[in-house]
């Protein structure tokens, strides 16, 4: 009787270790963040992307994770000013609204290629971050994060005020397809290879900064203002920097968002979405650039899963939201192996501790 | 010619006069002690100097040049390095990027240029590298370069500090207490380290408690009390003073070496 009961156990337990631990080979571990070099963890990450789509040619999962792939660059950029600056900022989907709604009155009302106006989508979001940035960013803590709200939220009164330049709460539609020199994305397949590359892109910029000065002058902003500024960085333009550069990232996926879906509407760049964007960054793992992208595909598969539930799905998607801020604080990837290994070894004196020898 | 002067330096706090029209001058390659009782001004002193606060009244001098306006970082840029009376180590990054931290205004190119991690951004990097370990193993902390600074012991986060101050290759260095806390084998190697730094060539300016060492290595000693400067000259030459005397009263029951 005992015996099995013990067997019983055995079974449940391996049934959470092999998920576990295929999950500690995949998912970043933010513990590690300080070994910022490149690794060959980053080349399987690679080919996994590029393989992906085509060994699971479903057109939803193409689509869902083209979503996420955006989703990831407005999340990589907030990662950068949240995670490494140490600020906070509530008003990121605006930017993600301006650079959507630049690509959209530009192709749609001057006739502008695409291609011209997804760069234009990320000057004119990080001019404006510019502009704004100056004045909010000598806010600190709570004060800088009911700023930038309220920055997101006039965003958000002017689309839906002026009818004649962003057609108010209906949005504009039609946007046409992104294309390169006359290649359009018009299927998913071209949208997610199209999303990850630049997703790849930014990441591989990121990844460059935090492992230079610029992600030791972020850290340091975040630990000390006081020590960063002895030793001659300029904490308001270092902020300043990565709030600019956050913004453009934004503006970037806003384009594609807009040359993906074809709509830009006032809905989608709400204040909901705004804290689904922050909470992509903090479940992924704060201080760590794989992180949000990590956060960004777990969310947006996590959100596709429970609308099959209706109106269950929202009080199911906060109890796991919960639960995951629980168990996995600093992110989804943080410590697997170990918690991998502490398994292990608990198995190991299982026998003994039963029997009262330890 | 001096490297430091502070001309007629007045600060208030809420009607209190925490500094009252003090003048200093720091010479060049010398240690100057800075000394007084608690609630003297002394910390004040430092933050104005630094750029942390803004003088009510006065000017401060650096290299004969007016450094009263200027923001923290443009002093520091000038070369006036300084550490902390609370320690401040950066804790979220490992041992050898607070080294390289300190560099920072030795390492040239913008955002883009690290960001594309063109050839020579990924030299001076390496250079860089390579340097903060050989200071650290003049600190003796090689061994423990890859570690989260946070996780290492006081005295070693204070070590590291003062590394970092001089990473960034300072001409002038501000010392806030940095013998709080610490053994008393390691005060005798951080008066060591202190004199070294002075021969290095950096002018060194201190504000101690422990009276020991500050007479030991000081070359001039200043005495601030409440808020006014009541005697500057050689270490002996303060020992002697009355007025310092009478200012250390109180305190000279609880420390001998007063």
């Amino acid at each position: 009787m005992v015996e099995q009961k013990k067997k019983e156990f055995r079974k449940r337990d391996f049934f959470f270790l092999v998920p576990l631990w295929f999950i500690s080979l995949i998912a970043p571990d933010p513990y590690l963040y300080h070994k910022k070099e490149f690794k060959k963890k980053d080349l399987f990450y690679l080919g996994a992307i590029c393989l992906a789509p085509l060994i699971w040619s479903d057109p939803h999962f193409h689509h869902l994770m083209v979503l996420a792939g955006i989703y990831a660059i407005l999340a990589l950029g907030l990662g950068l000013f949240m995670g490494y600056a140490g600020q906070i900022s509530l008003g990121h989907a605006a930017f993600f609204g301006i650079g959507a709604y630049t690509t959209a009155i530009l192709t749609t009302r001057y006739g502008f290629p695409p291609f011209v106006a997804f760069w234009a989508s990320a000057l004119s979001a990080a001019l404006i971050a510019y502009l704004i940035g100056r004045p909010i960013l000598k806010l600190k803590g709570y004060f800088l994060a009911l700023a930038t709200l309220g920055f997101g939220e006039i965003f958000l009164v002017i689309v839906r005020e002026s009818t004649h330049l962003t057609g108010g709460v209906i949005g504009i539609f039609d946007i046409p397809w992104f294309s390169v020199m006359g290649f359009s994305f018009d299927t998913y397949l071209k949208q997610y290879y199209l999303a990850w590359g630049v997703l790849v892109g930014l990441f591989i910029f990121s990844k460059n900064l935090v492992r230079s000065k610029v992600g030791r002058a972020l850290l340091a902003v975040a630990a000390s203002e006081d020590a960063a500024s002895s030793v001659g960085i300029d904490v308001p333009r270092t902020k300043l920097d990565i709030f600019v550069l956050g913004a453009a990232f934004a503006g970037l996926a806003g384009s594609l968002f807009a040359g993906v879906m074809s709509t830009a509407n006032p809905e989608a760049f709400s204040l909901g979405f705004t804290v689904l964007i922050v909470m992509m960054v903090i479940i992924g793992g704060m201080g760590n650039v794989y992180g949000p992208i990590a956060g960004a595909i777990l969310l947006t598969w996590l959100m596709d899963i429970l609308s099959k539930y209706q109106e269950y799905s929202l009080p199911i998607y906060s109890v796991i939201l919960i639960l995951l801020l629980i168990f996995f604080p600093d992110g989804i990837g943080t410590r697997l192996n170990v918690r991998v290994i502490y398994l292990i070894g608990y198995w190991a004196k299982k026998k003994k501790r039963d029997e009262g020898k330890l | 010619m001096s490297l430091l002067s502070i001309e007629k330096i007045t600060k208030e706090y809420d009607g209190i006069k925490a500094l009252d029209w003090v003048s200093l001058k720091v010479e060049k390659g010398s240690i100057k002690g800075l000394i007084g009782p608690n609630g003297a001004g002394k910390s004040t002193l430092f933050h104005l100097i630094s750029g942390v606060e803004k003088p009510d009244s006065g000017k401060i001098c650096f290299k004969e040049r007016n450094i009263t306006s200027l923001a923290p970082h443009e002093r520091s840029a000038l070369g006036i390095g300084r550490t902390f009376q609370t320690l401040q180590i950066w804790g979220n990054m490992t041992v050898v990027e607070n080294i390289m931290g300190g560099m920072d205004r030795r390492l040239k190119g913008g955002f883009f240029s690290y960001g594309l991690w063109l050839p020579w951004i990924r030299r001076s990097e390496k250079e860089a590298l390579k340097e903060a370990k050989e200071i650290l193993d003049s600190l003796g902390l090689l061994g423990k370069w890859e570690s989260m600074a946070s996780q290492l012991p006081y005295g070693k986060q204070k070590i590291l500090e003062l590394g970092r101050a001089l990473a960034m290759k300072p001409q002038l260095l501000l010392l806030d207490e940095p013998a709080s806390g610490l053994t008393l084998t390691e005060i005798e190697q951080l008066s060591e380290r202190i004199s070294q730094i002075r021969q290095e060539g950096v002018t060194v300016f201190i504000v101690e408690h422990h009276m020991g060492m500050v007479m030991e290595i000081a070359d001039e000693i200043a005495v601030l009390h409440n808020g006014e400067l009541i005697a500057e000259g050689t270490p002996a030459a303060v020992k002697r003073n009355p007025e310092v005397m009478e200012a250390y009263l109180t305190r000279r029951n609880r420390n001998p070496d007063a």
